[in-house]
């Protein structure tokens, strides 16, 4: 099979300049069966996906002005899960393939490096791996609907294409704003990840979270917002040496501007309040959460942001320069304003859900982002089958963050339920 | 099973509560252990060895060629004349780019003054071949003024979070009055004339890193320049 090759999205330009030798931008998503995964029938579902999704089964490969993706000639091979979430994917990996099939007792998991795609693009992957491996195994009839796509056909040219670049605006929206406060504490050694996850019904969220008028993700925002500016008090940043506390959402853009891609197509807003500015009860800040993010993720103010960055690709001169220049002006650029914007992130993917056959099948979603090369915290959410799934990932040892979340969701009425690693 | 403190729910066995690590007080029923989410594979380490083995490679590729330089030279000279310098740079090249590979993390505190004083030495060897003596009162001076003036940057740049920018402003000070120590220290050596050129890089230097240290104490300038020059 002849190879193809794909340019980087517009997004995903700056993940292979700024991989460190124990970082990168990877993130996951898993699926737990009601039953023990057979890692040969996985192995047959990964090869019968790979043709329909060929932007997904990739390697990184080096141009002399920009990196790209190649197609693989053979998927690769599922792998038992590690010891801890998104092991660190090196060089090496991505040269060989920039996705990892990994199962272990009931679940099947996918990590992916950010250049491929986005959460829900990962998602998209793992929901038509879930639904193939049941149909070879069990022998279930799953229709193509949903996401769920039929894997015989041929893939989608809308599904390969970069649509960051048909969505800008005509005049692009400056990205500057205040540095906001950055969590810290002693980190791990060998780079373990620690997740503990936080079970809640999701029928109580959102009754609470439409109590303050707002949605899930802008009350999640507000209830992490307030921990982060609680932590921030407790190490005694308080007055005029505390900084503006920003939680970082990234918006699903295929939503807003109705185009179906298996590329990146998100973009993150940082949204928070500054408690310089004095005090704030709960119902403000859920209230100040809920506008902002209203008012931030209107199409005109995101194509607006995407013309900014698609704008700085265009630049012929900027074009011309050799990757290696490129690299490190990009790798500067990072390190100087790319991560201090917000405290850490919080990914809702919103509900899951699977075609009727497959739902009896499949116990739960999980959703979980990586760790910022300098923020140490983030915090990942998916709700399938009424329940929500909060995964928070650190690299450091306190659980202070984790704690004063998951116990002020409790203090307001919501039961969590926890799990860790 | 709760937890007393936090007031969430825990696992099935759970010792303790992951959030505040408050010990499960109620004795656990026999058989219920707490259910591990994750295998117990670790991942691979990382693999040095391709490193190394271009280290060593190189390695052997640069004596190969010094002692080929100083056989051909000593045979054709009688004496190591030329090929001193060529085994001089050749071990300095190794210090500089080579010994730090065969570590795992660059530490730029232990590194960077080894670099210097291996570069000290080879203008040393310069010096004392050539039977001069201006390593003393210039090139030991101006390289140590380097190193501490280098490691200066580099710590303002790798490990201090707070007030860079004003930071930034005296370290362009502090390198602006280091070229008038320079012209001194050459002044003193080879006899040339003061305040020649350390002038003009104390002005350019001290202005630049005045306005910097400035601009931090008015914030209006301080927002300002933040978002006039915002990447």
């Amino acid at each position: 099979m002849k190879k193809q090759w794909y340019r980087l999205d517009n997004a995903a330009l700056i993940f292979p300049a700024i991989i460190r030798k124990n970082w990168n931008n990877v993130f996951r998503v898993s699926a737990t069966l009601k039953e023990p995964v057979d890692p040969d029938v996985l192995d047959r579902a990964i090869e019968e996906l790979k043709p329909r999704f060929p932007t997904c089964f990739v390697r990184l490969r080096t141009g002399f002005f920009w990196y790209y993706l190649e197609t693989i000639a053979k998927a690769p091979k599922a792998q038992q899960d590690y010891a801890y979430p998104l092991t660190h994917m090196t060089r090496r990996e991505l040269k060989t393939c920039c996705v990892r099939f990994l199962y272990y007792e009931n679940r099947i998991a996918v990590e992916v490096f950010h250049s491929v795609t986005d959460g829900t693009g990962g998602l998209i992957l793992l929901q038509n791996l879930t639904a193939r491996y049941l149909a070879l195994k069990y022998g279930t009839q799953i229709p193509a609907e949903g996401n769920i796509v039929d894997v015989t056909e041929a893939p989608k040219a809308e599904e390969t294409r970069d649509c960051f670049l048909s969505c800008g605006a005509k005049r692009a929206i400056s990205r500057a704003e205040d540095t906001a406060y950055r969590l810290s504490g002693t980190p791990e050694t060998d780079m373990f990840r620690h997740i503990i996850t936080g079970i809640l019904p999701a029928d109580k969220l959102i009754e609470k979270a439409h109590e303050q008028g707002v949605t899930v993700t802008a009350y999640l925002a507000a209830v992490l917002a307030e921990a982060v500016a609680e932590k921030q008090k407790a190490e005694g940043r308080t007055g005029r040496k505390a900084r503006p506390v920003k939680i970082t959402i990234p918006v699903n853009l295929r939503r807003t501007f109705g185009m179906k891609t298996m590329r990146n197509f998100t973009l993150a807003v940082n949204i928070g309040f500054d408690p310089r500015l004095g005090e704030y009860t709960h119902e403000e800040i859920c209230a100040l959460m809920g506008h902002l993010l209203a008012a931030e993720t209107i199409p005109q103010r995101m194509a607006g942001r995407v013309a900014k960055n698609v704008d700085l690709q265009n630049v012929l001169l900027l074009r011309l320069i050799p990757l290696p220049i490129k690299r490190i002006c990009m790798r500067t650029v990072y390190t100087l304003s790319g991560e201090n914007k917000g405290c850490l992130n919080i990914s809702n993917m919103g509900v899951v859900t699977v075609p009727e056959p497959m739902a009896p099948m499949v116990e739960r979603f999980e959703f979980i982002i990586g760790v910022q090369y300098t923020y140490p915290n983030n915090c990942s959410v998916v709700t399938y089958g009424g329940k929500t799934y909060i995964s928070m990932i650190r690299g450091i040892r306190e659980t202070e963050l984790e704690r004063l979340f998951f116990a002020r969701l409790v203090e307001l009425g919501i039961p969590v339920e926890i799990e860790s690693n | 099973m709760y937890c007393v403190y936090c007031g969430v729910k825990l696992q099935e066995g759970a010792k303790e509560c992951p959030l505040c690590h408050t010990p499960v007080a109620i004795a656990q029923a026999p058989g219920s252990e707490e259910k591990t989410l994750y295998s117990d594979r670790l991942p691979d380490k990382e693999n040095r060895h391709g490193i190394t083995l271009v280290v060593w490679l190189l390695t052997t590729v640069i004596i190969a060629v010094c002692l080929g330089c100083l056989i051909f030279c000593l045979r054709t000279r009688g004496e190591a004349a030329w090929s001193g310098y060529v085994l001089m740079s050749a071990g300095l090249v190794w210090m500089l780019l080579l010994f730090p590979l065969l570590f795992r993390r660059y530490r730029p505190m232990i590194f960077l003054p080894v670099s210097f004083a291996c570069l000290a030495a080879f203008l040393l060897y310069i010096c004392v071949k050539n039977g001069e003596n201006w390593f003393l009162p210039f090139a030991f001076p101006v390289t140590g003024i380097a190193c501490v003036l280098t490691l200066i940057g580099v710590a303002i740049f790798r490990y201090i979070r707070q007030g860079r920018l004003r930071l930034l402003g005296l370290y362009l000070v502090l390198i602006g009055a280091s070229f008038m120590l320079i012209e001194f220290f050459q002044h003193i050596t080879f006899g040339t004339p003061m305040w020649v050129w350390s002038l003009y890089c104390v002005c350019g230097f001290g202005a630049l890193g005045l306005f910097l240290f400035i601009a931090t104490l008015i914030p209006p300038l301080h927002a300002h320049l933040r978002k006039t020059f915002f990447i």
